[in-house]
């Protein structure tokens, strides 16, 4: 496999034609295509706090405006705050007068007191005059804006208005859908209810009260402003004292100018996602909910199921127009034997098919999500409930498939390269490596288990100039054994392969 | 591109009975408090501070060139005090990193001269860039990248930053560097 490190070398082309390295792709077990990342949904699938490791349910999180309620990022460096702890000597509230401190123990008692502190830039909450507080976590104040009532009535109005806007257009619905019956259902010729009867007239719900907004008062613009101080004219600003653009997007509700006003801001809640191809909505992947497990409980990582192409080395001096060769090796990575053809890559002609191909597929599904919407709306207008017009999936969007940008610029020798790679065999590695001679074809040099290399035969274009990255491409066909089913069904699939094999040498 | 064969001479490095392939040409204090799990490399120049706390490691670490593991202190009022660290497997360190963190979890990547800083946490599955310098207590999430910038990015199931399949990906990359990283076969 790749190293995920450096920029890989041998990259895989998806089926929406963007190039990505294996690590990159999921493979969908039930479209048997390759997927990117952009050719897949991405959905929240749980939240939580990356300093804490807490999981936070997500209407929670929303109910604490996905912030962590015990951790603090510094507001300069953005670092994660922690909680230091000091010995205070607290005078007795018994004897006010008593000055503190002094060794008089019976007088003053120390006290165990936390402060905020950044160990990324030495900022401390002392800096900005926060009180110290007794326990470490839960009581720090919070940094109340002088908006938050006006921001609070807005947002109750126009929830309002939302809603009252989903209630008429429901209504509207209603009215212009034709009574198809008397009893839409079995069930309703049974229980025939008072609000059954109230939808047959046609009158409204008597128990869903119609949402109206409540007036606010608008926003109103002002022509006076306050005529800036004297001293901004006069004084020398000392640069470290104020904000920079950072630190007062970090406070967005007051963005304050001097340093004296930053406050230690909640930490921001992180998301797992799972992501969800988007032809035929399967997971390809889903992550397991607790915050510090590694385990997906859907993995269908590309390089569970393609051959595994890498390039071992390259001792050739590539020049434009000549024959080279480079070694592959490649890796079985299912547990069935594949049996791999290397062949020319697709024409211009024979890719625009296979977009054509695509794009109608996307089509066919398209339509019968469409119908089942229309489906879905029927039962919607049939219950009165609101929030099933919220509930009902929204159609995603198909990445539009594209041409390959890379273009390969050496011509394969062989037309075709036919081998068979053995099923993976975890136990192997502990075998004794025994060689069972066998017939093997020409250009393979070395097999062990599920692994082989091959000698790929290429000649160079001649229009290539020094310095020009040699980029082999070819198709690599290879059988697939479907397990979703009960029956094990076997595809040979096929998948663009585009290996920069290196650089034109200089004459 | 798969990693190229790294020789060494006999003389340079000890292997031991479990597959670990120490250098000579280390700093191990305090040699008794580190436990090295197996298959486990350190390559010369490597410091490993035994001799202020223990250290073990997980299967299938790399210790590169220069690094320094140096268990980390915690200041009370009355003086310090040096606490455990714990490597997991997979573990890679780069060359010239200096880590201090309290615990390393399993598949992570360090980088190039990075700075651990003291009592950090680095869970399963977390990658530092080159030349990232981590501030004292942070934690570093599964599935997170901590940048050369200072910011942390990624998550599980974002494919941009870490790759979702990366205790694989760390499992291959050890297990290759340890295969590919052999004694000369001239100089016997």
């Amino acid at each position: 496999m790749a190293n995920f490190m450096q920029n890989s070398v041998v990259n895989y082309a998806c089926t929406c034609g963007l190039l990505n390295p294996i690590t990159k792709l999921f493979f969908c077990r039930h479209c048997l295509k390759l997927r990117c990342g952009f050719c897949v949904c991405h959905e929240v699938d749980s939240h939580f706090c990356s300093n804490c490791l807490e999981n936070i349910p997500s209407s929670e999180a929303k109910h604490k405006k996905n912030c962590c309620t015990n951790c603090f990022n510094c507001p300069c460096c953005q670092h994660t705050l922690s909680a230091r702890a000091t010995m205070v000597v607290v005078p007795k509230k018994t004897d006010e007068t008593t000055k503190e401190g002094e060794g008089d123990s019976a007088k003053a008692v120390t006290r165990k007191m936390y402060y905020l502190s950044c160990l990324g830039c030495r900022w401390t909450s002392r800096d900005v005059g926060i009180p110290d507080q007794t326990v470490a976590t839960g009581a720090w104040p919070e940094n109340e804006c002088s908006y938050q009532t006006r921001f609070n009535a807005l947002l109750e109005y126009y929830q309002a208005v939302v809603l009252q806007d989903k209630q008429e257009k429901q209504e509207y619905i209603r009215r212009k859908t034709p009574k198809t019956h008397k009893f839409p259902s079995l069930t309703d010729r049974t229980g025939l209810t008072v609000s059954m009867i109230r939808r047959q007239i046609g009158w409204p719900d008597k128990n869903t009260q119609k949402a109206k907004p409540v007036n606010i008062s608008p926003s109103l613009a002002t022509d006076e402003l306050d005529e800036l101080p004297a001293d901004i004219f006069t004084q020398p600003i000392n640069l470290r004292n104020v904000t920079n653009i950072k630190q007062r997007h970090g406070q967005p509700s007051d963005q304050p100018f001097n340093v004296n006003k930053l406050y230690p801001q909640r930490r921001i809640l992180w998301i797992k996602r799972s992501l969800r191809c988007r032809q035929c909505e399967h997971n390809v992947i889903k992550p397991e909910y607790h915050p510090t497990s590694v385990k997906y409980r859907i993995q269908l990582f590309a390089n569970y199921h393609v051959p595994d192409v890498l390039l071992v080395q390259n001792e050739q001096i590539l020049r434009a127009g000549q024959s080279s060769y480079i070694v592959l090796k490649l890796t079985n990575p299912t547990l069935h034997d594949v049996s791999i053809t290397i062949k020319e890559l697709p024409t211009l002609a024979e890719e625009l098919q296979m977009i054509e191909e695509f794009k109608l597929a996307c089509k066919i599904k398209e339509n019968t999500a469409t119908s089942a919407a229309a489906e879905s709306l029927k039962s919607i207008t049939s219950s009165p409930s609101l929030t099933s017009t919220t509930l009902s999936r929204q159609a995603s969007l198909i990445e539009e498939p594209r041409l390959v940008e890379q273009k390969s610029n050496v011509k394969l020798h062989e037309n075709e390269l036919k081998f068979v790679l053995n099923q993976r065999d975890d136990s192997s590695e502990f075998d004794e490596d025994v060689q069972t001679p066998r017939e093997e074809p020409e250009f393979i040099i070395w097999r062990k288990s599920n692994r082989a290399s091959i000698r790929l035969n290429f000649t160079t274009d001649e229009s290539l100039q020094a310095g020009d990255m040699v980029k082999v491409g070819f198709t690599m066909e290879y059988t697939y054994v479907n397990t979703v089913s009960n029956t094990p069904t076997t595809h040979t699939l096929s998948a663009r392969v585009f290996i920069d094999a290196g650089k034109i040498a200089d004459e | 591109m798969e990693i190229a064969d790294t020789y060494y001479s006999k003389d340079e490095y000890v292997e031991t009975a479990s597959g670990n392939k120490v250098s000579r040409q280390t700093v191990l204090c305090g040699s008794q408090n580190i436990v090295l799990n197996g298959k486990v490399v350190v390559q010369t120049g490597a410091i490993i501070r035994g001799d202020l706390a223990n250290v073990r490691t997980g299967r299938y670490c790399v210790i590169s060139k220069n690094a320094v593991i140096r268990p980390p202190y915690k200041q009370f009022s009355k003086g310090i005090a040096f606490f455990p660290m714990h490597i997991g497997d997979h573990v890679f360190i780069g060359e010239g990193a200096v880590v201090s963190a309290s615990s390393i979890g399993s598949f992570v990547y360090i980088g190039k001269n990075a700075i651990i800083g003291r009592r950090c946490a680095l869970k399963d599955c977390c990658i530092i860039e080159d030349g990232a310098v981590l501030p004292p207590e942070t934690t570093v999430a599964s599935y997170m990248r901590y940048t050369a910038k200072g910011t942390i990015e990624g998550g599980q199931g974002n494919p941009n930053f870490v790759p979702a399949a990366m205790q694989d990906q760390m499992v291959e990359y050890t297990k290759s560097f340890y295969e590919h990283f052999l004694r000369n076969p001239q100089a016997g």
